[in-house]
């Protein structure tokens, strides 16, 4: 000990021993590559839903809740006016509420809490057998927001009315963008509507834009919230039906559910940015992935609407399109029947029903049939469906599965055996993305009367992300 | 033609001068230039004085005089007994204290000869003892009475001041003057017993047209005694200093024009008072006394005043002009203040130039060369000096490396919150006892708030700018703290030198800048201070050592306030040195334990909350981000002194310097400070090793104070043995290559990290212009203190939050407690929120006072659109940089609840210390008045009763709304916290006072109580 501090080199080989141990500890203390757990967000049951039926006037108005909020709750009907009382009020669970609306009447709100909220869906069907709006026309009451796209034809070739409705306490300002295919119709009508709470409004397109033969619309809330639809009457003998809302504008857009069968299809897609974009077209039957002779693509003018008949491409097949561009882009699809009056139905780009999906009114009989459509465009879907009676208990669920980039049609039977009935599409743990879509139709001697709807989200789980109270949100 | 020789009377008065008086009589007699009359005045002297004049000057020229007479009434006495001499006739004056030189009178009227006009003549003055050291060379004073004789103290008379020249003053101890012009004045004024009766008459000379001479070719050497208080004073009781001071003011007041007089009026009460703080900042309280009675004094009895300025209403304004200009140069006011400074600085209290007497200046005309002179030795004198330069090098490299961060708007990012606010802000955060902020939270403020605020008043309320010079400049400042620190310590500047660079320039300062780290920076800053107090307090004199322990405990409460780790490592290091030195030398341990004992007192309320979560004792000032820390430091990084994160070199860099320690190792002299440096550092690792790895919230802390501890240590050994190498340096040969190498070596390290830091800029998350989360049209919507909820997707899908009350918060109260029952139900709310959960959960946000949800881009589609779909919010506006929500009905920081639970918004306005005064309207009973503030000390009172207090909704603070309504007046009791802060106040104080520098006058004194009986035995020798 001694020597070793009289040395010149003790201390240095003490310092050099103790930074050795040092880098011993902080070497061995060192954590491992500790992979960032993902955020896991919660779901939670959603706790209340308000939907809007824009016009049931004259229309069979049929709501659901499925089985699986806790608790007890309600669900109301009401009409939007200055001081409505509920129509009815609903506290089951799992039945299907329906009721024919007479004509003259308002938007109805359907508002549901607790339990009575968990999977809210409702849905407005006429069906007319003669005049202008002869055929089948449903449409999935809205949930108010803050802005909608609706994709299909112009004032130049049908009859468009878009159904305003503010169902909220606080007045909404809202601004109507019309994407013709010549570009973004500038118009000073469309701008700054003022809806006050409880007000309802039914916009002629024709009076915005009259001229375009396909348009996109945007209704786009300054202030407040809106529920809004868009029905589109072609004329006598070529039909009419509401166009479905479209998803927001995305670089991907799957347009779910186009029935098998004849007559017309024809896709619009609209591009609502600053730039032209090349859009890649494929349809995705039950045999795969199918990029069509001749129309393997489309030019949107930036600003603008295109459309792009596939009647010959799809041959028939009941089938999901799939598009792609390089920037955000809207898409819609407008299916015609066959017969010697026709009817038309919409479908339009729809988002993958991760949480499930509820369609309310479905029917099944001799000459009346409802199908879903369901496609898987990567990997393989895997989904339970549910059907719900009037009354009576449900039958058990069937499990479906779809293979990867394929669409699979799935008819559906009424519970019992007759009556109306809704439907529960529910995605099974492990199943890939999968977009979906309700085809109702009936056999008439002049024509085929059709509609159909594109499977939305349903309103059961609110996806909660995980959510932290930190200062340092200050920053960015 | 010859003027007829002058005729010359010399008048000694005596007082108790016994001691000097022998030697005076011999410089008296002993003039080469023969005196035609001596006189010698005694004031009645007890110890003999009156004997040894009549000695000297025979029975008949000696008068005696009762033992209060002053100065000028002896003289004046003299004069009326003394018949004239016709033709030319000189008086000389000169104190029992005062020698001349045996030629000093042949030049004095040889100067007088050369004009008509030249009236009073004053010889140079050195001291008795220190026959060198130069006194005056004429004097003058400023517009506040500051007598100045243009010396530094203690300047040594090598003929620098020589030469015959135009001054405002000559002392009365050796003056020469015409008797017919003293005769002319009423001689001096017997008003002024015995100090500035000098200034007073040459004044009224001066400006009457006459000149005053300071002719250096006659030499006295004077003893200053009445000054010194070497001898008690009969011709006044006061106490010299005071005496001194009054005279001083009142000579400057009587004689300035009235105009002029105003001003003075109005600098001196100024003056006065700010000297008086410094005096009381000195230790030094007698002195700040007489300070205050002596302005008392003069401006007490305004017809004392009014009487002297009557007397001298002739010639004052028409002489003035030349009178002002034998005034101080306003310059030189600045340059006793940087003296001064410089004095603080070196430890001898900032009053030191109070004692000695200043003199000379000339005509500025004919000295405006020497001016430059002068200014030319003082630049030389600043930009000679290593330090000076070192740190112009470090502001350069921080200069050009930050040239991002220079300008822009606010600053923020990292660690450090964007700094909005003002001073004011801050000490009204600080002081508050409940503060209004985020849930609102009545915990203790950090104390590094007050440090902030204090810093940013001195910059004239600017937070931001303080911030600025604390984080951005912390380098250069780093460097210079570590070059003055370390001046008792090492000798050899260059090592110094190199010690401040490498210190200054390491890793874990350009870490703290690019991370924001503003807590790291202000230590780092400090813990050179930090090892220089403690060596003073370990090797220090007693009495410098118990005041460095004060200023240790001071400054550690500092640095422990921006980040308590330094706490920790100091008081482990303090607590060893205690066991080590403690026994040796007296009064260490408790030096040590006052050092050790101040921070936790004066941190007191706030260490407590600290306490009850010990994770934050590695964590620093500002926001704890895991994007900011290396969650997988390696151990080379840590071994190399690299705190990883943003803004770091390669960790090699300091490899250079590692080597140097380690070379240190090996020399034998200083080893044992090398081997305790040595230890220190090998602590400070470890201790970092500790904090790099235990997670605390989520992510382990930054390691970088315990690193720039470990770096002091491995620094400071490395500088100790620079000399050693310049030893070897000269020994030539292999020797010196080897000491070239090992120069080489120690200087890669700051060489590398500044090249490297230029090169790469600051590529930090620190950044100007950061935008503001609150948007102006929700900041300008929430003056009712309405909070807003901010919402941030991470990068992860992970979505974070954060309440704020209208505004981006200030420093420190991003760090205010908030509860963790309270966290998880407003996170629970704001994820239903977020997720679109539907339901009341926006209804129930609003009673938390929220009126806005703003998220900032980019803007997560699916929280847009649950917030969309939220009935009780609207969206106020959406763009590409941020999308703002606002409740439908929001209910602001107070609101009704009755039986049915319906909640009804209630006007209320602030008060401070976040109180409210509602207005409840008259309603049924039941009613509750509930806050959006968590239940706590409030109180409530209405109509001169309070208000019964509950709990609403389990969190809030509510009350019994009186059913007849009226006005409502809420506040928060935080009596202790009050109490608190004044007892802070009074510590930090009290403090201050023990730390700072005391006064020397005691030591002063002392000295010369020795010396002068020595001198005396001298003088009888020579005889």
């Amino acid at each position: 000990m001694r020597a070793l501090i009289e040395s010149r080199f003790g201390f240095l080989a003490l310092v050099l021993v103790a930074m050795t141990a040092l880098f011993g500890v902080a070497f061995v203390t060192r954590p491992g590559v500790a992979a960032v757990p993902p955020a896991t967000p919660a779901r939670v049951a959603v706790q209340s839903v308000a939907t809007v039926c824009p016009d049931p006037g004259g229309a069979t108005v049929s709501t659901i809740t499925p089985q699986g909020g806790t608790g007890a709750g309600q669900a109301t009907v009401t009409e939007v006016k200055a001081k409505a009382s509920p129509l009815a009020r609903l506290d089951q669970p799992g039945l299907l509420w329906q009721r024919d609306v007479p004509a003259k009447s308002g938007p109805l709100e359907i508002a549901g809490a607790g339990a009575m909220a968990a999977g809210l869906e409702a849905t407005q069907t006429t069906r007319q057998a003669a005049g202008a709006a002869r055929g089948l026309a449903g449409v999935r009451c809205v949930e108010p927001g803050s802005s909608a796209w609706f994709v299909g034809p112009g004032p130049a070739a049908a009859d468009v009315v878009l159904y305003l409705t503010n169902a909220d306490a606080a007045q909404a300002v809202l601004t109507v963008m019309v994407y013709a295919g010549e570009g973004p119709v500038v118009s000073e009508s469309g701008n700054g509507l003022v809806l006050k709470p409880g007000e309802h409004r039914a916009v002629r397109m024709r009076d915005l834009a009259p001229s375009p033969l396909v348009m996109a619309v945007e209704v786009r809330t300054i202030s407040g919230r809106v529920a809004a639809a868009a029905k589109a009457v072609l004329g006598k003998g070529k039909g009419a039906d509401w166009l479905p809302a479209a998803a927001e504008p995305a670089t991907s857009v799957v347009v779910p559910g186009i029935p098998g069968g004849g007559g017309l299809r024809e896709l619009y897609v609209t591009a609502p940015g600053d730039s032209d974009t090349v859009v890649h077209v494929k349809a995705l039957t039950r045999d795969g992935f199918y990029a069509m002779k001749n129309r393997e693509s489309l030019d949107v003018p930036a600003g603008s609407t295109a459309s792009l008949d596939l009647s010959t491409g799809i041959g028939g097949q009941p089938s999901a399109i799939v598009l792609t561009a390089d920037v955000p882009i809207v898409a819609g699809l407008m299916v015609t029947g066959t017969g010697t009056k026709q009817d038309v139905a919409f479908s339009a780009g729809a988002v993958a029903i991760d949480i499930g999906s509820v369609v309310a009114d479905n029917r099944s009989g001799k000459k009346i049939s409802s199908r879903l459509i369901l496609s898987a465009p990567a990997a393989a879907g895997k989904v339970r469906v549910q059907t719900l009676p009037r009354r009576g208990a449900a039958p058990p669920p069937v499990d479906v599965e779809i293979p990867a980039s394929r669409s699979k049609e799935i008819k559906l039977a009424a519970p019992g055996g007759r009556g109306d009935y809704s439907v529960v599409v529910l995605p099974q743990p492990g199943s890939g993305p999968v977009y979906g879509g309700r085809v109702l139709d009936e056999s008439t001697p002049e024509g085929l009367l059709i509609t159909t709807q594109p499977l939305a989200l349903a309103r059961t789980w609110a996806i909660v992300p995980q959510i932290v109270e930190s200062p340092t949100v200050v920053l960015p | 033609m010859h003027p007829p020789r002058p005729s010359v009377t010399a008048i000694v008065v005596s007082h108790d001068g016994a001691r000097w008086l022998r030697e005076t009589l011999e410089g008296v007699l002993g003039q080469t230039r023969p005196l035609d009359r001596v006189v010698g005045v005694d004031n009645g002297s007890r110890d003999g004085s009156a004997k040894i004049l009549t000695e000297a000057f025979g029975p008949n020229s000696i008068l005696t005089l009762p033992r209060s007479t002053g100065f000028g009434e002896a003289v004046a006495a003299v004069l009326d007994r003394l018949p004239r001499a016709g033709g030319e006739e000189w008086i000389w004056l000169l104190h029992d204290d005062c020698a001349p030189d045996p030629r000093a009178l042949e030049a004095l009227l040889w100067a007088a000869a050369e004009d008509e006009k030249i009236a009073i003549l004053g010889p140079k003055l050195r001291d008795w003892l220190d026959r060198r050291t130069l006194l005056e060379v004429g004097v003058t004073v400023d517009r506040s009475g500051r007598r100045d004789t243009g010396l530094e103290p203690r300047e040594y008379d090598q003929g620098q001041h020589d030469g015959v020249r135009k001054v405002l003053s000559v002392s009365t101890a050796g003056m020469l003057i015409r008797r017919d012009v003293w005769e002319e004045f009423g001689g001096l004024d017997t008003g002024l017993p015995l100090f500035r009766d000098d200034l007073d008459l040459c004044w009224r000379a001066t400006a009457a047209g006459y000149h005053v001479l300071n002719v250096t070719d006659a030499v006295a050497w004077h003893a200053e005694a009445a000054t010194r208080r070497r001898r008690r004073m009969a011709a006044s009781s006061d106490h010299p200093r005071r005496l001194d001071r009054r005279n001083a003011m009142f000579v400057v007041m009587a004689n300035l024009p009235f105009r002029s007089l105003v001003w003075s009026l109005v600098r001196n009460t100024f003056g006065s008072l700010l000297r008086t703080f410094l005096l009381l900042l000195a230790k030094q309280p007698a002195n700040a006394l007489d300070e205050l009675v002596a302005m008392a004094s003069v401006l007490g009895s305004p017809r004392r005043l009014i009487k002297a300025r009557k007397a001298r209403r002739q010639g004052r304004k028409q002489g003035y002009p030349h009178v002002k200009r034998l005034f101080t140069p306003s310059g030189m006011a600045y340059r006793r203040l940087a003296d001064m400074v410089q004095n603080y600085l070196s430890g001898s209290g900032p009053m030191d130039s109070a004692g000695r007497h200043h003199a000379v200046i000339s005509e500025p005309s004919k000295d405006d060369g020497d001016e430059l002179l002068t200014d030319a030795g003082l630049m030389q004198r600043v930009f000679g000096n290593p330090g000076v330069l070192l740190c112009l090098a470090l502001v350069a490299v921080t200069l050009a490396a930050e040239r991002s961060l220079l300008y822009g708007d606010l600053l923020g990012g990292g660690a450090l919150v964007p700094v909005v606010g003002g001073a004011s802000d801050l000490w009204q955060f600080y002081t508050s006892g409940y503060h209004a902020s985020g849930l609102g939270s009545d915990g203790w403020a950090p104390p590094y708030v007050a440090v902030l605020a204090a810093l940013s008043t001195i910059f004239l309320g600017k937070t931001w700018l303080a911030v600025s010079v604390l984080l951005l400049g912390c380098v250069p400042l780093a460097g210079l703290s570590a070059y003055v620190a370390t001046r008792s310590m090492i000798s050899y500047p260059l090592a110094r030198v190199w010690l401040a660079a490498s210190y200054a320039l390491l890793p874990v300062a350009t870490g703290a800048v690019a991370g924001g780290r503003l807590g790291t920076a202000v230590v780092f800053v400090l813990l050179p201070a930090y090892a220089a107090l403690a060596s003073r307090v370990i090797t220090g004199e007693r009495r410098s050592a118990r005041r460095a322990a004060w200023a240790l405990g001071l400054l550690l409460a500092v640095g422990t306030a921006f980040a308590p780790l330094v706490y920790v490592l100091v008081a482990v290091l303090g607590g060893l040195a205690a066991v080590s030195f403690g026994g040796v030398r007296r009064g260490v341990g408790v030096s040590l334990g006052i050092a050790m004992a101040v921070p936790i007192v004066l941190l007191f309320p706030w260490l407590a909350q600290i306490a009850g979560d010990p994770g934050r004792i590695l964590l620093e000032a500002g926001l704890h981000r895991p994007g900011l820390v290396d969650p997988r430091l390696p151990a080379d990084a840590l071994l190399l002194l690299s705190p990883g994160g943003p803004g770091m070199p390669p960790v090699w860099v300091t490899g250079g310097l590692i080597a140097a320690a380690l070379a240190a190792l090996l020399f034998r002299r200083h080893q044992t400070v090398v081997i305790v440096g040595w230890g220190v550092t090998v602590f400070g690792i470890l201790v970092a090793i500790v904090a790099s790895r235990v997670p605390v919230r989520g992510a382990p802390a930054w390691p970088g104070v315990p690193l720039a501890f470990a770096a002091t240590g491995l620094i400071v050994a490395a500088a100790l043995t620079g000399h050693r190498v310049i030893e070897l340096n000269q020994a030539g040969g292999l020797r010196r290559a080897g000491a070239a190498f090992l120069v080489l070596v120690a200087c890669t390290s700051p060489v590398l990290v500044a090249g490297l830091w230029i090169k790469d800029g600051t590529r930090g998350p620190l950044q100007r212009g950061v935008p503001s989360v609150i948007s102006d049209f929700a900041a300008a919507s929430s003056t009712g203190g309405e909070s807003t909820i901010v919402l941030r997707s991470g990068a992860d899908k992970r979505l974070a939050f954060t309440v704020l009350r209208g505004r981006t918060p200030l420093l420190g109260e991003t760090e205010l407690p908030v509860p963790d029952a309270t966290r998880r139900r407003l996170s629970d709310i704001v994820a239903g929120i977020a997720g679109g959960r539907g339901g009341d959960d926006a209804v129930t946000l609003a009673t938390y006072g929220v009126r806005f949800i703003a998220v900032p881009a980019p803007v997560d589609p699916k929280v847009r659109r649950s917030l969309d779909s939220d009935p009780a919010l609207v969206r106020v506006n959406l763009s590409a940089g941020a999308g703002l929500w606002r409740m439908v009905q929001p209910l602001g920081r107070a609101y009704l609840v009755d039986d049915t639970g319906r909640r009804t918004p209630v006007p209320y306005t602030q008060t401070s210390g976040g109180g409210l005064t509602v207005v409840v309207p008259p309603g049924p009973a039941g009613r509750t008045l509930a806050l959006a503030e968590p239940a706590g000390a409030w109180t409530a009172t209405a109509g001169g009763s309070t208000l019964a207090g509950r709990t609403v909704g389990g969190w809030a603070q509510g009350f019994d709304a009186p059913a007849a309504g009226g006005r409502v007046t809420v506040a928060y009791a935080a009596f202790w916290h009050d109490a608190w802060l004044w007892i802070q106040v009074v510590l930090v104080g009290l403090v201050l006072v023990l730390a700072s520098p005391g006064a020397r006058s005691a030591e002063a004194a002392e000295e010369y109580v020795e010396v002068p009986v020595e001198r005396e035995a001298q003088g009888v020798l020579v005889r």
